[in-house]
């Protein structure tokens, strides 16, 4: 019974965290990115600086009409925010915040592969929704966004592989065991590679061609109305807020701070994450969109390269070190 | 084939990807330009182009500005009065009466042609601006509309200092001298 | 396939073969769910190669591999489990939508899906599947895994028999995907080139595999 309750527990917070921190993220992105280009943001709702602008947004969604278009596979439409979406509760479950079993949703053996590997199944949501929508757009957008994913895909396996290299498991809470501070300089290649790709595989600016508006008009989400429209979007910051907690989890150091007992490990987690959250922003409203191809191009010539040659560096490192 | 120009500085792969992120940086942490403005009321200057506003007692009913008005938006009524003669066997004196004075300010395109040609300062621009309604029609508005804005008129900016005199102040200080002198003549004279 | 099959070895090594504690008459909730999962892969299976809506088969190949994700995270293979959702389900299925979107990708059914072949199809199909259960039974008998005892598919169980055991197989495929690699890389250039040659107006001017790489030398 005991065992239940903890599951259960366990999963409220996960879901919680769902639920919160991808509103979290994208009200700081309405107010970075109002003050980065000289303007204030939302004001009004909640009262307090406009902090329940996204709580607005979400009744907005919900009220609004769900429109499926005539000629779409109606199912496969309905069906894809859903697969844009769970992929990234799943891999939440995954992300370790704190030293000890208490500060993870699941441990999982193979962490890596588990997290890059659901959130590989995220972009079928893209795909689904791109190719039922029966919109040329949609169809555009699909097709970038199958594209992207093949491109990004690769150097994002590799530099993980690398630090699963470094750490000598592909756990992500063993990962963190091993980790020494002399890891982030070792692995930087590897961590910018990383994050970029990853922002590439959420297409989020200056990435974003698989929603370009002013050349497709959403990409695959073109058609979608109300709550399936909210969720793609909530899909989208939950990725945000996912890869940055792998991101700090893998490359960061987690919970390892230059201070701090054991019992704030989880403050430095969501301090890093945070941070990159920030980064992310900061990306989208200083950068424009790349075209197609410098984006296919970015990654095989620059992307791959650079993550195989931290492979090497962190398999010489590796192999000099452990000589004596 | 022309020769590429030399080179100022060493240029350093990204710089440019760094300046693009100090400048936003940069923004945010300086105050944003955003005015709030139900909440605080903008600070117009003079002559800002809100509103027309109306000082009947100076109009003449000149139709000029009608007539000027690129998109005839001004409606003006009026009719004749005769005026008895001021003196007694003199000429009985008729007078243009201003019955409506009207701006459709759905047509209005704030171009100020009424304004410039008025000869006898009767329209006014106003930073008034806040006179939306929920219909079309609503936007033409009335002589007594029009005299209320009148009130919210301020004063014209100050000259700036060392700028040359305004051209009726001169021309009365010109008449003012010539009078002044003309009254002095006849006393060196006697 | 090897790497199933490491699996299924190291999993060999630290099962019990007595089949005597387990009957096949009282099935657990874990060959319950197997067995469920194993059904519902069968049928997206099924279902994938006969229906004639196109990326519909592609979406059920989907459910096909998941299932059979699960079947092996049930079978305490978890590496490979998440390897399998990683390369197929991540990878494969989208280049196979993106290659369906590029191409033809109608909503509704296709009525030219069916191919004359069917029936030879499904002639190799099954032999080929009879094959495998019949492999795969003699391999194995009556072999059970021992959900209690230490994780038989672990991350760690799984690379230490890949790379001491299985590691000529692993080698080899490993150089045959390489080849693979070259040998697309090859045949891209090649058509390229052949491009390249015919555009080229005169017959004096060196070959276009020079040329390529002066430019990329001063690239």
């Amino acid at each position: 019974m005991n065992d239940v309750l903890d599951v259960a527990l366990r999963l409220l917070v996960v879901f919680v965290v769902f639920l919160t921190f991808p509103l979290i993220v994208g009200q700081t992105e309405h107010k970075v990115m109002a003050h980065m280009q000289g303007r204030l943001g939302p004001m009004y709702a909640g009262g307090f600086h406009g902090w329940a602008q996204l709580v607005a947004d979400g009744v907005k969604f919900a009220q609004k009409e769900d429109v499926v278009p005539a000629g779409a596979d109606r199912r496969i439409f309905q069906l894809a925010p859903a697969v844009a979406l769970l992929p990234y509760l799943l891999v939440l479950l995954a992300i370790p915040i704190g030293p000890g079993e208490g500060a993870v949703g699941q441990v999982i053996d193979a962490g890596v592969f588990f997290v890059l590997a659901v959130m590989g199944v995220g972009v079928l949501g893209s795909l689904m929704a791109g190719w039922a929508s029966a919109n040329k757009f949609s169809l555009l957008g699909g097709l970038r966004t199958a594209a992207q994913l093949l491109a990004y895909e690769l150097p994002m396996l590799l530099t993980a592989a690398s630090v699963a290299m470094a750490a000598g498991t592909v756990s992500l809470v063993g990962i963190l065991d091993a980790f020494e501070w002399w890891w982030v300089p070792w692995q930087i290649t590897g961590a910018l590679v990383f994050f970029i790709a990853g922002l590439a595989e959420l297409q989020r600016p200056p990435f974003d061609m698989p929603v370009a508006d002013s050349e497709i008009i959403f990409g695959a989400y073109t058609e979608y109305t109300g709550l399936r429209f909210a969720l793609f979007l909530l899909a989208e910051y939950a990725g945000i807020v996912v890869l940055c907690g792998l991101t700090t989890v893998l490359f960061l150091g987690g919970w390892h701070g230059p201070w701090g007992a054991d019992g704030l490990g989880w403050v430095w987690t969501l301090l890093k994450a945070a941070v990159l959250a920030f980064v992310v922003i900061w990306l989208r409203v200083t950068y424009p969109r790349l075209r197609e191809d410098q984006l296919q191009k970015f990654s095989w010539t620059l992307l791959v390269p650079l993550s195989l040659a931290q492979i090497a560096l962190t398999g010489i490192v590796k192999v000099v070190i452990s000589q004596p | 084939m022309t020769e590429p120009l030399p080179p100022k500085r060493p240029r350093i792969p990204g710089s440019g990807l760094a300046k693009g992120l100090a400048v936003t940086l940069r923004t945010m942490t300086k105050k944003s330009v955003t005015a709030q403005y139900p909440d605080t009321q903008p600070g117009l200057p003079p002559r800002t182009r809100g509103v027309i506003g109306l000082f009947e007692e100076n109009c003449t009913v000149c139709m000029l500005c009608a007539r000027e008005c690129p998109d005839w938006c001004i409606y003006i009524d009026s009719h004749k009065e005769t005026v008895p003669a001021a003196a007694p066997g003199g000429r009985e004196r008729s007078r243009n009466v201003l019955d409506r004075f009207a701006i459709d300010f759905a047509l209005c395109m704030y171009c100020g042609i009424c304004i410039e040609v008025c000869p006898f300062d009767a329209l006014f621009w106003s930073p008034e601006f806040e006179y939306a309604e929920t219909d079309i029609r609503d936007l033409t508005h009335e002589r007594d509309k029009l005299r209320e804005w009148m009130w919210t008129v301020p004063a014209p900016p100050a000259l700036d200092p060392g700028a040359e005199e305004p051209k009726e102040v001169a021309a009365a200080r010109k008449t003012a001298d010539k009078l002044a002198a003309a009254q002095a003549e006849p006393l060196e004279e006697s | 396939m090897t790497l199933a099959a490491a699996a299924a070895t190291a999993a060999h090594a630290t099962t019990t073969t007595a089949a005597e504690t387990h009957g096949f008459l009282s099935p657990t909730g874990v060959e319950i769910a197997f067995l469920l999962v194993g059904l519902v892969t069968l049928g997206a299976a099924v279902v994938t190669v006969t229906t004639r809506q196109l990326v519909h088969a592609a979406l059920w190949l989907v459910v096909a591999l998941g299932g059979l994700a699960v079947e092996y995270l049930l079978l305490t293979a978890e590496f490979i489990a998440w390897v399998q959702v990683l390369i197929y389900v991540g990878s494969v299925v989208v280049l196979l939508l993106f290659g369906l979107m590029l191409t033809r990708a109608p909503i509704g059914r296709s009525p030219d899906a069916d191919s004359g072949n069917r029936w030879v199809a499904l002639g190799v199909a099954v032999t080929a599947a009879a094959a495998l259960v019949w492999v795969v039974v003699d391999a194995f008998r009556t072999t059970w895994i021992d959900l209690d005892g230490a994780p038989a598919g672990s991350t760690e169980v799984t690379g230490a028999s890949l790379f001491q055991h299985w590691v000529l197989p692993f080698e080899a495929l490993s150089v045959l995907l390489l080849a693979a690699l070259v040998g697309a890389i090859v045949l891209s250039r090649k058509a390229k080139a052949e491009r390249a040659a015919a555009t080229a107006p005169t017959p004096g001017t060196p070959g276009p595999g020079p040329t390529r790489r002066e430019t990329e030398g001063t690239r």
